[in-house]
């Protein structure tokens, strides 16, 4: 339940921090830290406008891709206190409803009829499926690592002790962050400012949203920043007591969401036809965590 | 209910059998396929109260005397066969209900109508007795008429030469498998004396377990579709008649799965290794199977693909509870044959369910190339339903049924960590980023689909308005919807009955110690998870409903960012949806371009053709390597083949006097 209200929180200003980093990067004093939310509470009060091509799926599929997104937030725990689903392979579940929420944006891209937002569909598609593994890999190490299979206790029994522990929680943070940034569509995989549709991900497959159903993909996209960044701040807190957990889980979510901010302001997005193969190399990530896992767990005898 | 009974249940389906076919010649053309359902019906009927009893724990089992050559034939039920009945069963009278309302939009001749049903009725029975009989001699015989009446179902359209094609080719694979299998029947044979199935266990006690289990393994897998003994599926599925083709992937396929599975359950050893060896390929096959879904056109041919691709799925629960029996795991044997064989019942179910609506736009559309459509959704809005529902559950998305098994087989991957061995932890690893994969790749493979077929507008002007089909094709579909939810929201009932099949199939995991039903408490609590998650989205759309209520809706043009005159030809296509995954995967999914260069000299550049299709590779580098240098070698040989009737009579009268010769000098004895 604790996880549920601090991703509520962090959810507001994660977008902010971005946002207000980035102007300030190119010496500007930007929005304020609100203004996101502030946009999607004006999409919500607005009318909307159908594409006469789409049918019903484009009207329903904003809703089970938020749906989604909110049924993945309740599963993530903060520290020993449990998500509010939690259950043995419980990361599964979570990966698969955001793959089912994923599937509908994509389809409700294709209902348009543009050629555009096709293109950016098939990229989505593309590009959310070799994340995957990484992300599995990822949870599988960390299983075989503490012998449990739920978010919660995986997290909670993760000792941070030796320098290979230490290594493997930042690299679990890199490979967690990239995932994040596939998902969300941000900087070296997508530039959600560009200005040419065809160079976009995930802002061309939203372009015929509007109103009531773009504020929910916008809102969707918040929480789930701010979902992947609980998971990296479960990766340190372990069972530290709240009075040091809480403050750090604000404390890591800002620092992450400058870190985005600074790495949008100062990087060119990967090369558009090669970006499955940087996102593949986060398996290879991945693996190098499994090797280390197996090296703590003195497997390799 | 006793033997007797049960007995007497057979003999009735197989009196009805040959009534039936025989009155199906005579009955006007209007009401054959009426009859030919009422026979499946009936058939289906007797063998699933039979099916029902034994898997109530009442084992099944006579023997009938077949005379000196065969000896005694065992018929035996136990839960596994009666689970694979069942199967088989459901999806056979869905088929014949579809393919009833199917065959009405087509002019056929009375003969080839006889002709198909009678086959339809003999194929569904045969498939029950092959999961009945436990005689090696008695089940090649059912084996061979389940492929030959399959294969004549298959060339229903047998006046187009890529469908005669494609059925040569599934005959002669079913025969290679048949030869396998043949080779695995007569070496049990001439170790132990007997053709009784339960002698294939007294084989494996001294023998080696491993060249067997392959050779069965090879046999039956040609049938499942393992990789890379899978080329019949993509060309027989596609050329079969709809109802067919979801009959044959829907269940065909799966009696090779229920051959191994017959396997598995007499072998005494080399667990881990087979295990291994199983896992392997499986992963391989599900990868490979849905890499080939995503990039074809032909959305029959997808769909055959990810058949493939499926089988790959279960041949991971397969390898993973091979691997639990050797470690002495409970919950890993549990888990991987319980997933294995969930799965097998859930692909039955959804991949019928999208062979049918498949066949549906087929039947309206006459193409099955998926970029001459577009915006079918509206036309026919109940089959793009149903075939929406089927692509979620097939990718095993929550909140449908294919989630329950992927997750078994999931947790089972995650249960296998726990093992000591370096080997078996790094396989189950890749296998983990297998499956992952997989369900990754699948979600591009029917978001492809999909929206290809039914969303946006259509690219081609078809020459008939396709319109929705008859109620009697929808109605087996919704059946199969709602078993498929069945199964998603009280999976307990599946799974307390594969709790007991699993605790019947081997005698050495006690059963219910710490099995399924230990673990299934937690995996029934998914359902619960479902309806929160169905909570979620509907409290969401009641908020939107009423956030909207009263605000303006407009109706406009699709945003062409900025280019005023688009038109339809201008959608993304699939093909070019999945272009990029092509592309990556280039070494693997063999692009063949036919398309002529610009010459030098040409100013006026003529109408010209391009062309492009995808070839299988293992197909392209294995299998027609090895035919094309076969038929080199044969050519040598052609000279004895002449055509000329007097060579022939020469080669009699060579072969006589041969015999004849060698026997006088003693040297034939």
């Amino acid at each position: 339940m604790l996880s549920l209200i601090l991703i509520l929180i962090a959810s507001a200003f994660f977008t902010g921090i971005i946002l207000r980093v980035k102007s300030m990067a190119s010496g500007r004093k930007g929005p304020g830290l609100f203004q996101p939310v502030k946009d999607v509470a004006r999409l919500f009060k607005k009318g909307v406008v159908y594409s006469e091509t789409t049918s019903f799926v484009f009207q329903i599929a904003p809703t089970i891709y938020f749906s989604s997104v909110v049924m993945a937030m309740l599963v993530v725990p903060f520290g020993q206190s449990k998500g509010f689903v939690s259950f043995n392979g419980d990361f599964i579940f979570f990966a698969y409803v955001l793959a089912l929420g994923k599937f509908f944006s994509i389809i409700s891209a294709m209902d348009t009829g543009s050629s555009f937002e096709g293109m950016g569909a098939s990229r989505e598609a593309l590009y959310s499926m070799f994340a995957e593994p990484a992300f599995f890999i990822l949870m599988g190490s960390l299983a075989l690592l503490t012998g449990h299979t739920s978010f919660q206790e995986i997290f909670a029994a993760l000792h941070i002790g030796s320098y290979i522990s230490y290594a493997l929680a930042i690299l679990g943070t890199f490979v967690l962050m990239m995932v994040a940034m596939v998902e969300n569509s941000r900087m070296p995989i997508d530039d959600p400012k560009t200005h040419l549709e065809l160079t976009m991900v995930h802002e061309v497959m939203i372009l015929d949203n509007s109103g009531f159903d773009l504020g929910l993909i916008l809102t969707a996209g918040y929480l789930k920043f701010a979902i992947y960044g609980a998971l990296v701040v479960n990766l340190f807190i372990g069972v530290f007591p709240y009075q040091y957990s809480i403050p750090m889980f604000f404390v890591i979510q800002i620092v992450l969401a400058t870190g985005v901010g600074l790495i949008e302001s100062f990087m060119a997005r990967f090369r558009m036809s090669h970006n499955a193969q940087f996102i593949f190399v986060l398996t290879s990530v991945s693996l190098l965590i499994f090797f280390g896992v197996l090296m703590i767990l003195g497997k390799f005898a | 209910m006793d033997m007797e009974i049960s007995g007497s249940l057979l003999n009735y389906s197989l009196a009805i059998t040959i009534l039936g076919i025989f009155s199906l010649f005579f009955v006007p053309l209007k009401f054959k396929a009426n009859l030919a359902v009422l026979v499946v019906l009936l058939n289906v009927i007797l063998t699933s109260v039979l099916a029902f009893q034994v898997l109530r724990g009442q084992d099944f089992k006579f023997t009938f005397d077949a005379g000196a050559m065969l000896g005694p034939i065992q018929i035996a039920v136990d839960s596994l066969s009666a689970w694979f009945i069942l199967i088989i069963n459901f999806t056979s009278i869905t088929g014949a209900l579809y393919g009833s309302g199917y065959l009405k939009a087509y002019d056929n001749p009375a003969p080839k109508l006889n002709l198909h049903w009678a086959l339809f009725i003999v194929f569904h029975l045969s498939m029950v007795w092959v999961c009945m009989i436990q005689h090696s001699l008695a089940f090649l015989v059912a084996w061979e008429v389940m492929s030959l009446s399959s294969m004549l179902l298959v060339i229903f359209d047998s006046n187009k030469p890529k469908t005669l094609k494609a059925g040569i080719n599934y005959l002669v694979q079913m025969h290679i498998s048949v030869t396998f299998l043949t080779i695995g029947f007569i070496w049990v044979y001439f170790q132990t004396g007997s053709f009784s199935f339960e002698t294939i266990a007294t084989f494996f006690g001294p023998n080696s377990n491993i060249w067997l289990f392959l050779i069965f393994f090879i046999g039956f897998g040609i049938k499942a579709g393992f990789v890379p003994l899978h080329t019949w599926l993509p060309h027989a599925h596609p050329a079969a008649p709809s109802h067919v083709s979801g009959v044959m992937s829907g269940v065909i396929v799966k009696l090779g799965i229920y051959g191994i599975f017959r396997m598995i359950t007499f072998l005494k050893a080399d667990f881990l290794l087979l295990g291994e060896i199983v896992i392997t390929i499986s992963v391989l096959t599900g990868v490979y199977g849905i890499l080939n879904a995503a990039i074809h056109r032909d959305f029959k041919q997808m769909l055959a693909y990810c058949t493939i691709e499926n089988i790959g799925i279960i041949g991971i629960g397969i390898g993973l509870g091979l691997m639990g029996m050797g470690n002495g795991s409970a919950v890993l044997y549990y888990l991987g044959f319980g997933g294995a064989l969930l799965h097998v019942l859930n692909h039955s179910l959804f991949k019928s369910l999208l062979f049918y609506s498949a066949g549906s736009v087929y039947q309206q559309t006459h193409t099955r190339d998926m970029d001459d459509l577009g915006g079918l959704i509206k036309r026919m809005p109940k089959t793009a339903l149903l075939f929406l529902i089927g692509a979620i559950a097939i990718g095993g998305l929550p909140p449908f049924n294919g989630f329950i098994s992927e997750f078994i087989l999931y947790s089972g991957l995650l249960e296998g960590l726990k093992s000591n061995n370096l080997s078996e932890i790094s396989l189950l690893v890749f296998t983990l980023a297998g499956l992952s994969i997989i369900g990754g790749i699948s979600v591009l493979t029917f978001t492809k689909t999909f929206g290809t077929i039914f969303l946006g507008s259509e690219r081609k002007p078809l020459e008939h308005q396709p319109k929705e089909v008859s109620l009697i094709m929808l109605l087996p579909q919704y059946l199969i919807v709602a078993v498929m939810l069945s199964i998603a929201f009280l999976p307990q009932f599946y799974l307390n009955t594969l709790d007991k099949l699993l605790g019947n199939m081997s005698p050495m995991v006690v059963p219910g110690l710490s099995g399924l039903s230990g673990y299934s408490g937690r995996i029934a609590n998914v359902n619960l998870y479902f309806i929160l998650f169905i909570g979620i989205i509907a409290a969401s759309w009641i908020v939107r409903a009423y956030a909207i209520k009263g605000k303006s809706q407009k109706i406009e043009p699709t945003w062409g960012c900025a280019y005023v005159a688009p038109n339809n030809r201008m959608q993304y296509t699939g093909k070019s949806f999945s272009k990029s995954l092509g592309k990556i995967f280039s070494f693997l999914l063999t692009e063949e371009k036919k398309y002529k260069e610009l010459e030098p000299g040409e100013i006026f550049p003529r109408k010209r053709k391009y062309e492009s299709h995808y070839l299988d590779f293992f197909e392209n580098r294995l299998i027609n390597y090895v035919t094309h240098h076969l038929v080199y070698a044969a050519n040598y040989f052609k000279f004895i083949q002449n055509g000329r009737t007097q060579w022939y009579v020469w080669y009699g009268i060579v072969f006589m006097l041969s015999i004849f010769m060698l026997t006088i000098f003693n040297v034939l004895k």
